[in-house]
């Protein structure tokens, strides 16, 4: 059987009115972008609580990107600066812990970057499948009869 | 004396009926421990004690009974939390009355226990030195070779705010940016700081001791509680442990007075201090807030700054 | 029947067990921090500290413990229940007062209407292993609660440190299975006599003072005591003492699933938590940490000798020595007692 080289599983959280329509706008503009991330789109790149990142990155996926408005841009004038502040402080607490910085992502994409934003997806997917699947903090087994036995018994 | 000076206070409070009860501390039960007290009469001011056993952070108390007016004896760390909390104006309407005692740093019970062989029957302080005795032993220790990490680090050890300070404010250790744990946490590799990570949060028991002690959990319903939605599940899954310490420590930004109360109640003696005391340095340097020194500045996380450092984001 | 173990022999002993048993014993994880955990070779052994602060009840109630496993294959589910114990079980190095606790808990378990079979099933698998208690320490009052250094109840085999080898006594039949064991040598005259000394000396040093005796019946009338009022004041509901207490058995059953498979988790769950009789409408009847620790300890010296004759206390002291606060549950015994 042909082994498929493994795919990153990506997971976007996008801002309603700057990224999400940027991305709308890479595929009515038929750009290619890798299919490894998955869109969640929030009203606002403000509304990310760092639960979010971490909840996705015990669940399974690779990396996480979270894309807002420029900063001045914000749809809610000023979500995305207090986005900001949170992922930076998350972004350097992660990678103090030993959690590649690679994994978590940042980016200011806006409506009219359909471009930019798949230049972005394009560049973290890259920069994901170099670090390989995450392996630590994955919570791993989760259950069924199938799966392995839980690692304290 | 301080000890002294604390119960002359606390009387006179008492008996004006400026506060309705005075939370200090009294003997402990066992060697090398103080407890806290709840002073209600003005005759049992003489149950207040001051000395370095003196460990625990009591603005935790101030949630518990915040529906009194309460004198509270603050060390350096204890005053900053009660400042933190006053940012998040949680006493607005019932502010406690602070009983400042510039801190001579605690002593580390469990670092004196280790130093010992059997069983510690009596501890005595004696100026600069711990006498410990035990069946068939007596040591003399340095008392300043016995002290908290967080305290040999501490640069706040007068009370920056308090309504009356008992003893002339100490000379403190010019601005440090770094804590032993935390420096020696980070000159480790990425595999190795997680394996460091993994392995002391794989002792937890998830008895929240950390989160009760600390005077800045006060969630109504903490995150580990909510069920909608499930962030964590309530088992001893490696997994689970490490998101619990990670997220609770995050949860401290710009928050934290690194008291050390996290690790002195836990019971596994996990380390948590390093984690918090990074979050503070970045808080720090990324947003130039110090916990508990501006008592008017807004919470970190819950401002900005436009030109705040991003040069992170693609 | 009574061998002597030589403290040479002993690693090879341990080796000996887990060649033929799953073997609990206290195992390393950090300085000063040992945990009853199935032990894979002898070297992980952690005899260091008198008592583990995770208690014995760990090996036959742990603290996070999968009931049941499902998992939908096809059209059908499959499911695989935990409660089968595959292997025979020994526990090593538990103290009288943690034995004495896992009857405590049996009481409940293996109950008149209901039983537990998770327990059960462990219990009826494990032969306990005993050690005596030479140094017990200045907060141990377990001769207080009707228990010793040196009590025998509950073990099947019971060992008592002579310092150059051990003293093995075999006291059931379960231990009995034991005896051909080939590091067992026989004893001296001079092994047994000064067994019998370390046995008075320690003896000795439990705290022999601490007034639980009538204690049950005192408390009858005092649910709505204002004593209550001021006990609490310290406590800050961290919940330490519950999960380190040896009898103490709340637990919470949760169904842990994604999509078509899950597991039913039980994990340990405590009185003094804020959440833990929240009831739907809202209402909670233990809101405030009064009702809490009036809980507390009214359910173990006032509730649970009513309906078992036995208070479900035995005295190990870990709730005083790690509780942060310092809160001294022998102190409060006393001031009951004193009113």
């Amino acid at each position: 059987m042909m082994e498929k080289s493994w795919e990153p599983k990506i997971l976007a959280f996008l801002c309603n009115w700057c990224s999400y329509a940027g991305a709308d706008l890479a595929g009515t503009s038929r750009i290619q972008y890798p299919s490894n991330i998955r869109v969640i789109r929030v009203p606002c790149s403000g509304r990310i609580n760092p639960l979010f990142i971490l909840k996705a990155l015990q669940s399974g996926v690779d990396g996480v990107l979270v894309s807002g408005c420029h900063p001045g841009d914000c749809h809610y004038l000023s979500g995305n600066y207090i986005g900001r502040r949170k992922s930076a402080t998350l972004k350097c607490f992660l990678e103090f812990l030993g959690i590649e910085g690679g994994r978590v992502q940042f980016s200011w994409v806006s409506a009219a970057e359909g471009v930019k934003f798949s230049r972005v997806v394009q560049e973290v997917t890259e920069e994901v499948k170099k670090l390989g699947p995450l392996k630590k903090f994955k919570k791993s087994s989760w259950f069924g009869v199938q799966s392995s036995e839980k690692e304290n018994e | 004396m301080i000890q002294q000076k604390l119960r002359e206070i606390a009387k006179e409070l008492l008996m004006k009926k400026e506060v309705d009860l005075i939370i200090g501390f009294g003997e402990g039960t066992l060697p090398l421990r103080a407890t806290p007290i709840f002073v209600r009469d003005p005759e049992e001011a003489e149950r207040i004690i001051w000395n370095s056993f003196c460990e625990n952070n009591l603005a935790t108390y101030l949630h518990k009974f915040d529906r009194f007016k309460v004198g509270l004896i603050v060390k350096g760390c204890d005053a900053r939390s009660v400042v933190a909390l006053n940012l998040e104006k949680r006493f607005k309407n019932n502010p406690p009355f602070l009983i400042g005692v510039p801190c001579q740093r605690m002593v580390d019970r469990r670092k004196v226990k280790k130093a010992v062989k059997g069983e510690i029957l009596k501890a005595l302080e004696e100026d600069d030195r711990i006498i410990v005795e035990g069946e068939g032993f007596r040591v003399i220790l340095k008392r300043d070779d016995f002290l908290y990490t967080s305290c040999q680090v501490c640069t706040h050890r007068t009370p920056v705010q308090a309504n009356v300070l008992v003893d002339q404010p100490v000379e403190e250790l010019p601005l440090v940016e770094s804590h032993p744990d935390m420096d020696q946490f980070e000159s480790k590799s990425l595999e190795e700081r997680w394996k460091f990570f993994e392995n002391e949060a794989s002792r937890c028991i998830r008895c929240y001791a950390c989160r009760e002690a600390c005077p800045m959990c006060y969630c109504r319903e903490c995150f580990v509680d909510s069920s909608r939605p499930k962030w964590i599940e309530k088992g001893l899954s490696p997994s689970d442990l490490t998101f619990y310490h990670m997220v609770r420590a995050y949860h401290q930004s710009g928050r934290c007075s690194g008291c050390g109360s996290c690790e002195r109640a836990c019971p596994m003696e996990i380390r948590l201090n390093y984690l918090t005391q990074k979050l503070n340095r970045d808080a720090k340097e990324l947003f130039g807030f110090e916990v508990g020194i501006n008592p008017d500045g807004p919470p970190p996380l819950s401002t900005f700054e436009t030109e705040d450092k991003q040069d992170f984001i693609k | 029947m009574k061998f002597k173990l030589e403290k040479r022999d002993f690693k090879p002993f341990l080796q000996s067990l887990i060649d033929g048993y799953d073997l609990y014993a206290p195992v390393h994880l950090a300085e000063g921090v040992p945990v009853y955990r199935k032990m894979g070779r002898p070297d992980e052994v952690d005899l260091s500290l008198l008592n583990p602060q995770k208690s014995l009840k760990e090996v036959f109630f742990p603290q996070d413990e999968v009931m049941f496993r499902y998992e939908k294959v096809d059209q059908e589910t499959q499911m695989v229940s935990t409660e089968e114990v595959k292997r025979e079980r020994v526990v090593l190095g538990a103290r009288p007062c943690d034995i004495e606790a896992i009857s405590i808990i049996e009481e409940v378990f293996s109950g008149r209407e209901y039983t537990d079979i998770y327990f059960l099933n462990k219990r009826k698998a494990t032969t306990i292993i005993g050690m005596a208690c030479h140094q017990p320490l200045p907060t141990c009052f377990c001769s207080s609660t009707g228990g010793g250094p040196f009590v025998r109840k509950g073990s099947d085999l019971f060992l008592i440190d002579l310092g150059e080898a051990y003293l093995v006594e075999i006291l059931t039949e379960k231990g009995e299975a034991f005896k051909k064991n080939k590091f067992f040598k026989k004893t001296s005259a001079k092994n047994l006599q000064l067994a019998k000394e370390l046995e008075e000396k320690a003896s000795k040093k439990t705290d022999s003072t601490i007034p639980v005796k009538g204690i049950d019946q005192k408390l009858d009338q005092w649910v709505e005591s204002p004593f209550w009022d001021r006990v609490h004041e310290k406590c800050i509901s961290c919940r330490v003492c519950t999960y380190l207490c040896p009898t103490c058995h709340c637990f919470d059953i949760m169904d842990e699933a994604l999509n078509e498979k899950g597991q039913r988790v039980r994990n340990w769950d405590s009185c003094l938590s804020e959440f833990y009789t929240l009831e739907t409408s809202g209402h909670n009847p233990r809101a405030t940490c009064r009702e809490r620790t009036r809980q507390r300890l009214m359910h173990k010296f006032n509730y649970f000798p009513k309906i078992f004759d036995r208070i479900a206390c035995v005295g190990c002291g870990r709730c005083i020595l790690y509780c942060p606060v310092n809160f001294d549950i022998r102190e409060v015994i006393k001031e009951i007692n004193a009113k």
